[in-house]
């Protein structure tokens, strides 16, 4: 039996905050199978949720509740707003996934992983490799590559495991102790599977899986002074979020890869150079004819007591824009976000400027799966059936 | 009024001297989250709502800013 719960809301929600709710809901508790909004004069007044057979009611309206209160109510929010809007509009079909899928070209591998096939990789290569360009010939930028795991200690001085808790992922490894190997083996051999709660037989957790590329740049100048003239880093690595349900085709994933790129500087040195990446970015848009838009964003912060006041901040100061692009069925991914940090990062990881000063810093990631999935919704996979302006700089010889 | 903004905002600046015109987010004595705070101070302290399209950050850069935009929107009888 599943049980369902009907939670009325005191006061009906509007689109915006509607949205930032549903972004949250599942992660009150796993014990929620699936949500629906219950909507009158497009507000939101109630929420259904079905529950797993472990799920009690009360307990979980207290955290869907206590998620409404905090991370939504509290905000100062109001509808996006937009810096730029495409000026074509391409008429995409839903179903791309599916379709992908038809011809073996994406492989759901599990909750969020999605194995790739030789257009989509191409793609994702093509249009990687023209962000990188961009980042590297015309911003004077210096590619790192980063190992896939990031330290505990390193995350945690980001600031993200008390931000984004929801979010995170471990990589566990057994204790080293001979016994510890040996009664796992037994015990596994005799269960013929994994054997539950692992990870009591797991030492500490010291590293995660990196849910950006930044951290692992700010890590790799923190507690010095910054080499002269290094103004801008670019990493492209693999990228872990944990997204619950939220996970959706290429759309959505928990593990996938972003292009990122830090920049130091002072606040007017980063702002400045923010920008115009953005211009650079929304110019290639154009030149390729994508449909979407930029807006004024916040990240999803989660669960303590500054979330609302960070989201509203970031919002109303416009420290974090996004780019989402339309990917068919009246639905938009974002595909890159342009965030600028204030001194945080620098603060938090020591770092200093030649003349004694904390760096402003500044980063903008693209998600290059959400990217290459973007623009087969809008053309296809196919080079040889993209228009002109788009195999000139997509295509083998563009 | 003037005065009462400039009050509020010499007591977050860590007593730096701030002029009225100056962008307060570019002193680098405050961060993004007192902008949050300026709002929710002309909400609660000068009782005047800040509603849709006011919430920009255009009306809270500055003490002159903060000062126009309460002016503007304060009631006719204050």
């Amino acid at each position: 039996m599943t049980p369902k719960v009907t939670i009325t809301l005191e006061e009906p929600l509007a689109g915006a905050a509607a949205e930032e709710f549903g972004r949250r809901i599942y992660f009150a508790t796993g014990d929620i199978l699936d949500f629906r909004f219950v909507t009158r004069d497009d507000l939101v007044t109630a929420v259904d949720l079905t529950l797993a057979p472990t799920g009690h009611p009360e307990t979980v309206t207290r955290k869907v509740k206590a998620i409404l209160d905090n991370d939504v109510l509290a905000q100062l929010i109001r509808p996006p707003k937009v810096i730029w809007s495409s000026p074509t509009a391409v008429e995409i079909s839903d179903g791309t996934f599916a379709r992908l899928r038809e011809r073996g070209e994406v492989f759901p591998a599990g909750e969020g992983q999605v194995s790739l096939g030789p257009a989509m990789l191409h793609l994702m290569d093509a249009l990687d490799d023209v962000v990188r360009g961009i980042v590297i010939d015309e911003l004077g930028g210096i590619e790192y590559r980063y190992p896939t795991l990031i330290s505990a200690r390193t995350m945690h001085r980001c600031g993200y495991l008390t931000s984004f808790p929801q979010y995170l992922m471990f990589a566990a490894r057994l204790h080293s102790d001979l016994d510890v190997y040996q009664r796992f083996v037994d015990d596994t051999r005799a269960a013929g599977q994994l054997v539950p709660n692992v990870l009591d037989r797991c030492s500490d957790v010291d590293y995660c899986l990196p849910p950006t590329m930044c951290y692992h740049t700010f890590a790799q100048y923190a507690d010095r002074e910054l080499p002269p003239g290094l103004r801008t880093v670019t990493a492209k690595g693999k990228s872990f979020r944990h997204e619950q349900k939220y996970h959706r085709g290429l759309e959505r994933l928990w593990d996938f890869t972003i292009r990122e790129t830090v920049f130091f500087g002072s606040r007017e040195q980063v702002l400045t150079r923010r920008r115009w990446f953005l211009d650079r970015i929304l110019r290639l848009l154009e030149q390729l004819q994508l449909s979407g838009r930029c807006e004024v964003a916040n990240d999803p912060f989660f669960g303590n007591t500054d979330v609302a006041v960070s989201s509203s901040s970031q919002r109303l100061l416009e420290l974090k824009y996004e780019i989402r692009l339309e990917v068919g069925g009246g639905r938009d991914i974002a595909v890159g976000s342009f965030n600028f940090h204030e001194r945080a990062f620098g603060t938090a990881f020591a770092i200093t400027l030649p003349d004694g000063e904390t760096p402003f810093t500044a980063c903008t990631g693209f998600g290059l799966e959400r990217l290459a999935y973007a623009v087969a919704c809008q053309y296809g996979v196919e080079p040889d059936a993209w228009p002109d302006h788009v195999r000139a700089v997509l295509g083998p010889n563009g | 009024m003037l005065d009462i903004i400039r009050d509020f905002v010499r007591r977050h600046v860590g007593g730096h001297p701030v002029g009225d015109d100056e962008d307060l987010f570019a002193t680098g004595y405050v961060n993004s989250l007192f902008a949050i705070q300026i709002v929710m101070f002309v909400e609660r302290d000068l009782d005047i709502a800040v509603k849709g399209d006011d919430l920009d950050i255009g009306n809270f850069r500055s003490i002159s800013a903060i000062h126009q935009f309460v002016q503007m929107r304060a009631p006719a009888s204050a």
